[in-house]
């Protein structure tokens, strides 16, 4: 029972890892930057959130409006941060990255107050029981939530000439572009795409946390790095099943070896190893 | 072209003298008090509280004619909540703005920081808000208005003990402000004979419980005794309810805030925290800073405003009696005065902590309201000179 409790746990933080993640590594894939101000956008998305459901009461349009107001400060991240950089070696990106970064979280403290915002009527605070488990509505939501969208993404890339462009440009942008791909076009939506996800991450986080706080960034922008790391940079069906393991063993490894390791120690002494064994990454080919 | 670029010059320099000798007498006009709080960072919103606090006090004083005539000037650095941070925002309060007096308006790890630096300068240091036992043993330049963390942790166990309840599984936050409650919860649960049945912990940067929620509720507590702050604490206390365990759950002054109702939601409904700050206090001083933090402020005060704005008020009523003089003058006039305070009647002891009761308040109807009170004079007796 414990056991099925835990792996449920698991499969929630998890789906919100790969939520999170999977922005930077299509960003990483495409730009090679390690995009730590993803975690921002993240941010952002969680305070157009309570905010849009304080002032309306929905909750499709709550997700609506994070996704949308978190992909287009992505776009203009894109534009306006990264794209002058590109010529530049990586580190300088990461540089400016990190900056945004930090220059996000005071924005979000001057503009909401230090003390973070609360929703009014939290969404789905409901009780689920299911096989003698208890979850909250909202803990099945993101999951199903996580789920469909990322399954759809995964169809969207395979099937349609956009994913395909996105899959060309990632493995090539040279050939791609004289294939008459429109590089710029591709990143956008890239940006986009990923920065929207992880907008609705932050919904969730609200939601489920019912806090927002200016920080509340800081520990999915390096999470986050590790878990493209783990999955094998860039590597978007490694990244999703590296959120899934992490998630995994921060479950189980706060609850066996919380008191010598803390959560967050826990993840990177994983990563460590896991770099000692397969420098590569957990699912990368080589 | 000559001549014109000359005469600039002394315009200039003219303006320059001014301006600087306007500043400095403004500055010998004024009694400089300042103030570390954590203005940015995880700790910003506390940080707020306690300036607001402070600020509230040194208003009060000015609008009374301040320290005979002179008004006092609230000097302000944030210091992030964070040691390094804190130690140049004590030595540029000592060094640069000869402050008279300071102000802790911050945490455990940044106050033990800072307490050096002002104790070496031999100024006055009150502390509000912060628990660590060092604090107070970095000397005698050093006071605290509130509970030391063992005390609190000792007081917790006595009102586990007073419920009637026997299996207490222990959250703790992995923090100085964590481990002297646990310390002092542990020390008081062996002698009522307390069962703790499980020890968690977890870090400042959690938000998310689940595998610590699903472990507590298999261990099936009758109590849970947590630390942490209204921002940990809130969603912790709302994932432990909404994970289904039931068990009474007992905070502290870290709770106490407002925003922990806003945060747990119903989940905060009969949430017991022991804290400083009691709203249904009878005492003139509490109701009086209560009524004027709101009609300042627009929002009710918290544990850290009303302590800091202590703080405030033992190092003005210090001024007061040393006519705005610092050093030893001044520490002396603090540690000998009494105090009628938002929390209470206070005096100091040779270690400057102070002895005070414990106030209980539960959650009812989204709002604080008074519980009981703990007064056990040997179990919350404060450390003394001899007992360190």
């Amino acid at each position: 029972m414990f056991f099925l409790e835990l792996i449920a746990q698991s499969l929630v933080q998890g789906s919100i890892y790969a939520l999170i993640a999977l922005g930077l590594t299509l960003v990483y894939g495409l730009l090679r930057i390690l995009h730590v101000a993803h975690a921002s956008l993240f941010t952002l998305g969680a305070y157009v959130g309570v905010l849009t459901h304080n002032a309306t009461g929905s909750l499709a349009l709550t997700l609506l409006a994070a996704m949308l107001v978190a992909g287009l400060s992505g776009v203009a991240m894109f534009r306006l941060a990264y794209k002058p950089l590109l010529k530049q070696p990586p580190h300088v990106a990461l540089i400016a990255s990190i900056g945004l970064f930090i220059a996000a979280e005071e924005c979000f403290r001057i503009a909401f107050g230090a003390s973070g915002l609360s929703f009014i009527n939290t969404p789905l605070q409901g009780q689920v029981k299911f096989a003698g488990l208890q979850f909250k509505q909202a803990e099945i939501a993101v999951m199903l939530g996580a789920a469909l969208i990322l399954g759809v993404l995964a169809w969207l890339q395979s099937h349609t000439r956009v994913g395909i462009a996105c899959q060309a440009t990632v493995s090539d942008p040279q050939m791609a572009e004289s294939f008459s791909i429109k590089l710029n076009t591709v990143r956008d939506l890239n940006f986009l795409v990923g920065s929207a996800l992880a907008g609705f991450a932050g919904v969730w986080v609200a939601i489920l946390n019912n806090l927002v706080e200016p920080t509340m960034g800081s520990v999915p922008s390096y999470k986050a790095l590790a878990i493209i790391v783990l999955g094998g940079m860039g590597s978007v069906p490694g990244t999703l099943m590296a959120a899934l393991v992490l998630g995994l063993v921060e479950s189980f490894g706060t609850v066996y070896l919380g008191k010598v390791l803390d959560r967050n120690a826990i993840a990177f002494a994983f990563l460590i190893v896991v770099l000692m064994v397969r420098p590569q990454g957990l699912f990368a080919k080589k | 072209m000559h001549q014109p670029s000359s005469k600039l010059n002394t315009a200039q320099s003219l303006l320059l003298a001014m301006t600087v000798l306007g500043a400095s007498s403004a500055a010998l006009a004024d009694i400089k008090v300042g103030i570390t709080v954590p203005s940015t960072g995880f700790a910003a919103a506390d940080g707020k509280s306690a300036l607001d606090g402070a600020k509230l006090a040194v208003a009060q004083a000015n609008a009374k004619g301040g320290i005979k005539g002179e008004k006092i000037e609230l000097v302000v650095y944030d210091d992030q909540a964070s040691p390094k941070e804190a130690v140049p925002a004590a030595t540029k309060l000592v060094e640069k703005d000869k402050v008279v007096a300071a102000i802790g308006g911050s945490y455990s790890g940044s106050t033990r920081a800072s307490a050096s630096v002002f104790q070496a300068a031999q100024v006055p240091y009150a502390v509000a808000y912060a628990i660590h036992p060092d604090i107070t043993k970095t000397g005698d330049y050093m006071f605290r208005v509130s509970a030391m963390g063992e005390v609190q942790g000792r007081g917790g166990a006595k009102l586990v003990n007073d419920l009637g309840k026997k299996n207490v599984a222990l959250i703790t936050i992995k923090n100085d402000f964590g481990q002297s409650l646990a310390t002092g919860f542990k020390e008081g649960a062996a002698k009522f004979g307390l069962n703790i049945i499980g020890e968690h912990e977890y870090s400042l940067q959690d938000r998310q419980f689940g595998a610590l929620v699903a472990n507590v509720k298999s261990q099936n507590p009758e109590v849970i005794y947590a630390s942490g702050y209204f921002y940990t604490a809130g969603p912790l206390v709302n994932q432990l309810r909404a994970a289904g365990v039931t068990a009474t759950i007992i905070g502290q002054e870290g709770y106490d805030s407002d925003k922990f109702m806003e945060i747990a939601g119903p989940a905060s409904e009969g949430v017991l925290v022991t804290t400083s700050l009691d709203r249904d206090s009878a005492n003139p001083a509490t109701k009086t800073f209560l009524a004027d933090y709101k009609a300042a402020y627009n929002t009710g005060a918290d544990m850290v405003a009303a302590s800091t704005y202590t703080a405030a008020q033992v190092v003005i009523d210090g001024l007061n009696k040393t006519g705005g003089k610092g050093g030893a003058a001044l520490r002396d006039a603090m540690a000998a005065g009494t105090y009628d305070s938002p929390i209470g009647k206070l005096s100091f002891n040779d270690l400057h902590e102070v002895k005070k009761d414990i106030q209980v308040q539960i959650v009812k109807d989204k709002a604080f309201r008074r519980h009981s009170i703990i007064s056990d004079a040997v179990l919350l007796a404060p450390p003394s000179k001899s007992s360190k």
